[in-house]
């Protein structure tokens, strides 16, 4: 007999072989309950005090900003002021 | 519980299978997710029994065989009733399988003839203890690629023919057909390198 038919022969036996008994039932629940979860919403409220913070803090900058930028004078204006005294004669 | 009546649920199992499935996967679609524990508790035996041809390991065909589970959750609106739940099942446990091996590194143990020596020579081959001989078989499949092990599991344990092979694994017939005849000479070639003509010699 081939080595083949010997080889199908013990296969088919095989075929009777009972499966461990399994019992899935929970885990698989358990799995899609949690791919099914929905996330646990973001708390918002540390980030609005955290936004309000910089909003407060941006101000300020501006508000010293803007003042500095008015104070600024044309440093060129140093040069021509004799010029234009000298133009008055 | 099949041909009785479930207390706990309040309803009658004297319908058959394909009908208390329906219901189930019907159910199931509508967010009853203790209809889709009914259809596991129904099913999960079958499952494992194909799955045990891809692991002999327990965990992992526990493992196996809740991956088949979640993905036909996840896919069970896409179920046409066309064929049978178990049947579609089967689809999804043979990719899940075959997965299984594609991922696992073959092992570069070298195959010695000691898994086939555990069978003591009977008088006739109904004498062999079937786990036994799946043990073997399995030891001599292992050593094949995975897609011709495929191919020879479907064949030889799941009675598969060529093209339902090609039709589960969306493969081509003629391809199936020719990986089945070489995977079969292949094993013939193995078993006789590992010395498994003598070894098996009283098998007549």
């Amino acid at each position: 007999m081939d080595t083949l038919n010997r080889i199908e022969k013990l296969i088919s036996r095989a075929r009777g072989e009972r499966p461990p008994s399994i019992d899935v039932a929970d885990r698989v629940l358990w799995r899609i309950r949690v791919a099914t979860a929905s996330p646990a919403p973001v708390p918002i409220a540390p980030w609005g005090v955290l936004a309000g913070l910089s909003a407060v803090a941006a101000s300020i900058i501006l508000f010293l900003a803007i003042n500095a930028w008015m104070a600024l004078s044309n440093p060129m204006m140093e040069l021509y002021r004799p010029v234009m005294v000298a133009s008055l004669w | 519980m099949l041909g009785g009546i479930d207390l706990a649920a309040g309803r009658e199992y004297n319908r058959p299978v394909e009908e208390q499935d329906r219901l189930d996967i019907q159910a199931s679609c509508d967010g009853d997710q203790e209809a889709f524990r009914r259809l596991v508790e129904r099913h999960q035996q079958q499952v494992a029994g194909l799955l045990w041809r891809f692991t002999r390991d327990r965990n992992t065909l526990e493992e196996l065989a809740q991956e088949v589970f979640v993905q036909a959750y996840f896919s069970l609106s896409s179920f046409r009733h066309e064929g049978s739940f178990a049947g579609w099942l089967s689809r999804i446990a043979t990719r899940v399988g075959y997965r299984f091996w594609k991922k696992q590194a073959r092992s570069n143990v070298e195959y010695s003839i000691q898994e086939a020596d555990l069978i003591e020579q009977p008088e006739a081959i109904e004498d062999i203890d079937p786990a036994a001989a799946g043990k073997v078989v399995h030891w001599l499949l292992d050593q094949l690629r995975e897609a011709d092990r495929l191919v020879l599991t479907l064949m030889y344990f799941e009675g598969q023919s060529t093209e339902q092979i090609a039709q589960r694994m969306g493969w081509n017939r003629a391809m199936v057909k020719m990986r089945a005849y070489r995977a079969r000479k292949k094993l013939r070639d193995l078993a006789e390198r590992q010395g498994l003509r003598e070894t098996l010699g009283w098998i007549r």
